[in-house]
């Protein structure tokens, strides 16, 4: 007995029609009359409560669970205004549990994160832990918290892979899917065990510039200075931009040269976005910076980028070999997006080719979670940015 | 003590040897590590350039990344655009895929009604109905600012700066709710122009000269196709009405025709029983004529028996008018019954030309029959077509003056046989040509004058001719004679 899955997606622009549309091709290509898991990615048009109860109604899912997104990745396709519903039914030899908690905002990242680290393992006692797939808002700053709070609960080298809700680039609002809700500043997850098998791949690309710098003063994903010196220098110096300029197109420079934190052991180095400028003149970034980490400016191309996704898809379909392979998720950031314009869909290609037969679904997002591959880190799960995640999954 | 002390005096020489070494060493190191230094700061400003190269590399990538796309959208809508002659469904090819592709969410386009002196929206992305109509009316409260637009014919946007459009703009922006549009005229040239705005409530996304080019195209597109679908109406809704003009004018010559063939069989059936009418009492005119002739109600003085000679004369004539006319209404009707077989030309002509022999001798006039052989044949009824060959013969020996000549030639043709009869006689007026066939028309010349007629004999001669489907025409020279021609085609 294996995993059976079915895939559907529809462009309708009529939200409820193209819930039903969507979930209709999705249950006739399942090959089973019980639906367990429904993962539910659309463009912020279908972010709604009818739409998620309609896709419930109809498939009669255990569980509803899915994000906004940009775009969706529908095999090789980037569709902009779609939905699309990955119906999956388990064996008896697989276990799964879910959990959403909200307003994640108002309390701490990290006691947010092991509040539904508690809520994942209930129901999970004694029986073997695979992996944790997590949505969780991607506007707001604690990213990197919610991974350490949930990390506390499930183990510091539990594997999990995460995505964060993006929107149409307006960076207004997102939302995260569980059963009929569409919530905003929320986190929910997926607890996978048993006889669940995946491979995990994430790389972004980006290479170091410049000389090794330090962040001399950092706490969580404030990043005060660097080499002792305000910390948005190491832009005006290689830009050679004033501060109002670097604030106006702070997002552009971000994406092409996000700053890197150097892993050791680590092939590649750990992507921060800067979200913002303070008026200090630190940088507000997508994930915390440990003080005293050694950090390098970085660049991106697009071939980079590309060649990014596919050593990506190789390592997750290395990880699995010999084993089925039933489905695959991308999560696969924003920034990507932008810089590859439109050799986007070349990235999805690239991907498909290493799992041809098998159906692939995704969302583009605004900040992407997996665990590290070095020993050192004993595979602790990092808030990454920039990167491409490619989970293949089987049972 | 001398050799300790000299031993010590060594080990602190070897050691300051050593210790200098090291010092060197290190000072060594300490110079590679400054070039390195050097090294690695010149790989940093280095790295500077790469990064700031590197970024104007991407901004125009993005430019052309982002003009291409736009092209790309621009192509597909104008050829969609190009091949609608609807004029409502115009605007509504613009879908929002299109605007997203040139790079924008929100576009509204409104057309100036000259009529109602007012805009209305024709198409609007990115708004809710109520949003676009509210929008439509605060357009129209400056439509005078906006109509200006239209008559400068110049497109303007948040990136072009023009003298005195800067309040327009922050107008245009608040209005329409965005951080950035371009506002383009759509300028057909005849009818009703309009407006057409796109614009982004992205404050991330800045415009360029390009974007603005890209709009003005779309919007010179959009009037064309405007220009051509008005076209395209007018030259219709003319063609419609000259097909209902035409369609109305059939439909009155129809009921005319079918009045005049109405008109056309009362004629006949009147001439028909008339005829009929008439033919009675002739026949006793004649008989008791005859009888008195003969003397068999006893002898009669000259004077009387002259009279009784016209008295039978003119009888013989009306008798011979009233069967024409029978004739002529009975194959109008179709109530001829013609027996048709296969008819020697040859024959015929020998027959008429046995039969007027006197009347020819009288006038010394030559009958040629130019007819080869026996096989030029019409199938035909035998009587209709002697009576044909009778008139049209009996009319050329009447008017052909003495020691002329009447030829009676036929001839094979491809669809049946053509036979015409010549003579050398007064001929015909040109003016008299057409109406010659027609029923009691007889040209006027001094030998109509002289010798009386029914001016029915060439058209029953038409008659017989076009009731065996065939054509009978006149040729004439005033002075020098005239050709009568007639086809009997074959029989299929």
């Amino acid at each position: 007995m294996s995993i059976n899955v079915g895939l559907g997606i529809s462009t309708s622009r009529i939200p409820i029609e193209a819930a039903k549309d969507a979930v209709t091709r999705a249950l006739i290509n399942i090959r089973s009359t019980k639906v367990d898991l429904a993962i539910v990615f659309s463009s912020m048009e279908f972010a709604q409560p009818a739409v998620l109860r309609t896709i419930q109604d109809i498939s009669e899912a255990t569980q509803v669970i899915g994000s906004s997104s940009l775009a969706v990745i529908y095999e090789k396709n980037v569709e902009k205004h779609a939905i699309a519903v990955l119906l999956i039914n388990f064996p008896e030899t697989i276990y799964f549990g879910s959990a959403c908690i909200n307003e994640v905002s108002l309390k701490s990242g990290v006691r947010s994160g092991e509040e539904l680290g508690d809520k994942l393992l209930f129901g999970f006692k004694n029986i073997r832990k695979n992996l944790a797939l997590v949505f969780s808002d991607g506007l707001k700053a604690q990213g990197s918290d919610l991974i350490h709070g949930l990390q506390e609960r499930l183990g510091m080298s539990f594997p999990l892979a995460g995505a964060s809700s993006s929107d149409n680039l307006a960076f207004k609002k997102t939302y995260q899917y569980y059963g009929s809700e569409a919530a905003s500043d929320s986190a929910c997850a997926v607890l996978l065990g048993g006889k669940f098998n995946f491979g995990l791949g994430i790389k972004h690309g980006w290479k170091p510039l410049g000389k090794p710098r330090f962040a001399t003063r950092a706490s969580g994903n404030m990043l005060y200075e660097i080499d002792g010196k305000p910390a948005v220098n190491i832009y005006r110096e290689y830009l050679s931009f004033d501060l109002t300029r670097l604030k106006k197109d702070l997002r552009k420079i971000s994406t092409l040269y996000p700053i890197g934190i150097f892993i050791p052991g680590e092939k590649e180095y750990l992507l921060r976005n800067t979200l913002a400028i303070e008026n200090n003149e630190a940088l507000l970034c997508q994930g915390n910076i440990p003080e005293g980490s050694m950090i390098r400016l970085m660049i991106g191309t697009k071939n980079f980028c590309l060649e990014a996704a596919r050593a990506a898809a190789q390592e997750a379909k290395n990880s699995l070999a010999g084993k089925n392979i039933n489905f695959v998720l991308v999560f696969d950031s924003v920034s990507r997006y932008i810089l590859l314009g439109r050799r986007a869909k070349e990235e999805l290609a690239i991907v498909k080719e290493y799992f041809k037969d098998v159906p692939v679904l995704g969302i583009y997002t605004y900040g992407e979670q997996a665990s590290l591959q070095s020993v050192d880190y004993q595979g602790k799960a990092y808030f990454h940015n920039q990167s491409i995640i490619v989970l293949a999954a089987g049972g | 003590m001398i050799m300790l002390l000299m031993v010590s005096f060594i080990a602190i020489i070897i050691l300051s040897l050593k210790v200098s070494d090291k010092l060197d060493k290190i000072s060594g190191l300490k110079e590679e590590v400054v070039k390195l230094k050097g090294s690695l700061e010149e790989m940093d400003e280095q790295a500077k350039l790469i990064v700031r190269t590197d970024m104007e590399l991407n901004r125009a990538q993005e430019d052309l990344d982002k003009k291409i796309t736009g092209l790309y959208s621009l192509q597909r809508l104008s050829r969609a655009i190009s091949t609608t002659l609807e004029e409502n469904q115009i605007f509504q090819l613009i879908a929002s895929h299109h605007l997203e592709e040139l790079g924008f969410e929100k576009a509204c386009a409104f057309l100036w009604d000259s009529s109602g002196k007012q805009f209305g929206l024709s198409m609007h992305i990115g708004y809710t109905q109520e949003e676009g109509e509210a929008i439509n009316l605060t357009l129209n409260s400056q439509k005078e600012k906006f109509l200006g637009l239209i008559e400068n014919e110049k497109s303007m946007s948040s990136v072009s700066k023009h003298e005195h459009t800067e309040s327009v703009e922050k107008q245009i922006l608040y209005i329409f709710k965005v951080t950035s549009f371009v506002l383009s005229p759509v300028l057909p040239k005849e009818g009703d122009k309009g407006l057409l705005f796109v614009g982004t409530d992205n404050s991330e996304i800045t415009l360029n000269e390009g974007d603005e080019e890209l709009i003005t195209i779309l919007a010179n597109q959009l009037g064309q196709a405007l220009e051509n679908a008005r076209l395209f109406d007018k030259t219709w809704r003319s063609q419609q009405g000259l097909e209902k003009k035409v369609e109305e004018r059939t439909r009155a010559l129809s009921s005319a025709l079918a009045d005049l063939e109405a008109v056309s069989r009362r004629k006949s059936d009147f001439i028909s029983s008339v005829s009929h009418e008439l033919r009675t009492p002739l026949t006793s005119i004649k008989g008791y004529a005859a009888i008195l002739l003969a003397g068999k109600l006893g002898d009669i003085p000259k004077d009387i028996r002259e009279r009784l000679d016209k008295i039978n004369r003119h009888s013989d004539e009306l008798v011979h008018m009233v069967n024409d006319l029978l004739d002529i209404a009975r194959i109008e009707s179709g109530k001829m019954i013609m027996k048709k077989e296969p008819l020697s030309l040859l024959e015929i002509a020998e027959k008429i030309a046995d039969l007027l022999s006197v009347q020819l001798k009288e006038k010394h006039i030559v009958l040629s029959v130019e007819i080869p052989d026996k096989t030029i044949t019409v199938t035909a009824d035998r009587s209709q077509i002697e009576r044909v060959f009778i008139n049209l013969v009996g009319n050329a020996l009447k008017f052909t003056p003495e020691k002329g000549k009447i030829t009676i030639a036929a001839r094979k043709i491809d669809s049946g046989t053509e036979i015409d009869i010549t003579d050398t006689g007064c001929g015909i007026p040109e003016v008299a040509l057409r109406a010659i066939f027609e029923e009691f028309y007889r040209v006027d010349n001094a030998i109509n004058q002289e010798v009386k007629g029914t001016g029915l004999g060439l058209a029953l001669a038409k008659q017989i001719v076009e009731a065996h489907g065939g054509k009978i025409w006149v040729r004439s020279t005033l002075g020098s004679g005239s050709t009568f021609s007639f086809n009997i085609p074959k029989e299929v």
